[in-house]
């Protein structure tokens, strides 16, 4: 088995990803890419951990990463709601016109 | 089995929605009543509950036994969070039946409330990290829906993308922050993590994943440079939901983070470089910027329930002056500032909500005597923000004054310092807005005073934030038992739940 450092360098490889597609990207569905791309890079670790403490396979960090993954199935869904209706109030799906709100 | 809170909030949730497709078949109002009469029942569990608690801890589990389970762990601290959410979730409730009453997928809407209420009480019920994150997500996915939920505007939308976005990098901060103390520790119940911790070596694990969750439940509580969610997420959602966003939920984030400092990193504080002087640095540092950036910002607001939304950050920052100060009447003033944050906010919210349903505008400068129209809601809403401002004969003086005071005791007497400042400087734009509302109307106004349901809920809030203000006794008692929990009643927690679930 591949040593966890491995695994712990390919996560943050995956969090910068994320970060920079959640900042950079204009598009709204690609931005909800980076977010699940960071959800998974949690999971990485998670998986890695799991391994790390028991001669076998710890269940627990499994357990948590398949509800991490249903959870984030329901945010991607309820995003994309919202990029749906997002659609139909500016007919755009670029984050840029979405900035009418003040800071 | 659950906690008998969670199952009653949980399965009134789910019922709440027949309810609404009842309600919309035959007319009727059942949906209102149903919800209210669930958090009624909520409230009276939680009354048993804190009877069983009594100073010590209640442990249940689900499912097969420890270390898979998922456990809750009822504190007097626990308690503590999850009355006052299920208090204000009440009366926003009954405060919904007529602000609410132009809207459509009310069903929809009260069942999400319950939902929302469940997971914010679950957030405060969890034994473990897995626990509290499902709970977590439970609360925020939502609280989403609830920001956007007159999506037929185009700002609720833009808000709640904003929120979700935001909200979900926190939520995997978050998760972040839990793969590393599994790593360290190989287990996620707080007890036993607190336990295991004081036999690792020290290295920068600690300190990345303390770092982690401070971001995640930094963005969920609005610490400064993360708080560009709530000034527009807030104002968005409809008056009731604000009132809850601001009083409990961004609270939530503030319990999830005190809750793992205090029983995972301060007992161990020997793993980090600097110690305990760490944390209390990192989280001063963190409330003053909170506190003066956020009471700038309310400065230039025009529309009232955004300036309210950045007093809300504010009121954070006091907060957290009592979480940095890390004694036991730091988090004494932290927990009863929780609690009347919740009614002062809250019934800002609400009154603010009153006269943007009679009048249909938020900005401050059309609502010019609006107050003269409406007597019974201008003095609550002036009880409220002065509440808010820590004028004394009100709620907010006694917490604020627990607050500073701790923060001199804990060698930090900068933050008592900015505190008062930032407190006397937060009444520059209190009581403008106080002004304007209660000016020689300039034209013809045609108000009428808020409907009876929607006063009855801001009344209750009202007298509760005098009631504080004149006799605190009771509440700083129930303030003091939930900080206890934390600090001296910590080792008795460990010890019991480390007995119980591992032998």
């Amino acid at each position: 088995m591949l040593p966890t450092y491995v695994y712990l360098m390919s996560a943050f490889t995956l969090v910068f990803i994320g970060l920079y597609c959640v900042s950079a990207k204009r598009n709204m569905i690609r931005m909800l890419f980076g977010v699940e791309i960071l959800l998974n890079a949690a999971n990485l670790c998670f998986i890695a951990f799991s391994s790390r403490w028991l001669p076998y396979v710890d269940a627990l960090g499994h357990a948590v990463v398949i509800m991490s993954i249903i959870i984030g199935g329901c945010v991607i869904a309820v995003g994309l709601t919202m990029v749906l209706n997002a659609y139909r109030h500016y007919k755009t799906l670029d984050v840029r016109e979405l900035r009418r709100l003040r800071w | 089995m659950f906690p008998p809170t969670l199952l009653v909030l949980m399965a009134g949730a789910v019922a709440a929605s027949f309810f609404g497709l009842l309600d919309e078949r035959v007319g009727s109002r059942s949906k209102e009543v149903f919800s209210s009469i669930i958090l009624a029942v909520a409230l009276y569990t939680l009354y048993n509950l804190y009877t069983t608690v009594d100073g010590g801890v209640v442990l249940f589990t689900v499912g097969v036994g420890p270390p898979l389970a998922a456990c809750f762990e009822v504190d007097a601290l626990s308690v503590f969070i999850a009355v006052c959410t299920v208090f204000l979730a009440l009366l926003c409730t009954v405060y919904s039946a007529r602000y609410m009453e132009h809207d459509t997928r009310l069903g929809e809407y009260y069942s999400l409330l319950l939902f929302m209420t469940a997971g914010m009480v679950g957030v405060a019920f969890a034994g473990d990290l897995f626990t509290l994150f499902v709970f977590w997500e439970l609360m925020c996915i939502s609280s989403y829906v609830l920001v956007a939920f007159r999506k037929e505007r185009w700002a609720p939308v833009e808000a709640g993308f904003k929120y979700l976005i935001m909200s979900a990098i926190g939520a995997t901060m978050i998760l972040f922050g839990m793969a590393f103390l599994y790593g360290m520790t190989g287990t996620l119940n707080f007890a036993r993590m607190s336990e295991v911790l004081s036999t690792v070596e020290p290295g920068i694990w600690g300190l990345m994943a303390f770092a982690a969750l401070f971001v995640g439940f930094g963005i969920k509580a609005a610490v400064v440079p993360m708080h560009t969610w709530l000034p527009d997420a807030h104002p968005e959602a409809p008056s009731p939901i604000s009132a809850m966003l601001s009083g409990m939920v961004i609270e939530t984030g503030l319990y999830g983070f005190t809750r793992l400092l205090y029983v995972v990193f301060i007992p161990n504080s020997a793993l980090m470089d600097g110690g305990l002087a760490t944390f209390k640095v990192t989280v001063g540092f963190f409330a003053a910027i909170t506190m003066t950036v956020a009471n700038i910002m309310a400065l230039l607001q025009k529309d009232i329930k955004r300036l309210l939304a950045y007093s809300s950050i504010a009121q954070m920052g006091y907060m957290l002056i009592g979480v940095a100060a890390a004694t036991e009447l730091g988090l004494r003033g932290c927990f009863l500032h929780v609690l009347n944050h919740s009614l002062m906010k809250g019934l800002a919210f609400l009154a603010a909500g009153a006269i943007i349903h009679q009048l249909g505008t938020r900005n401050l400068d059309e609502m010019k005597g609006v107050g003269r129209r409406m007597p019974v809601t201008m003095i609550v809403l002036t009880i409220s923000v002065l509440g808010l401002g820590g004028v004394p004969g009100t709620a907010g003086f006694v917490s604020k004054f627990i607050l500073f005071a701790s923060a001199v005791g804990a060698g930090m007497p900068i933050l008592t310092v900015l505190g008062v400042l930032n407190s006397a400087f937060s009444m520059a734009y209190y009581l403008p807005m106080l002004r304007t509302l209660a000016t020689t109307p300039t034209g013809e106004l045609k108000v009428r005073e808020a409907p009876a349901s929607m006063l009855v809920p801001m009344c209750v809030m009202a007298a509760l934030i005098i009631f504080i203000g004149v006799y605190p006794a009771p509440a700083v008692r129930f303030a003091h038992m939930a900080s206890q929990a934390l600090t001296t009643n910590l080792s008795t927690y460990v010890e019991a739940i480390v007995k119980a679930m591992f032998g």
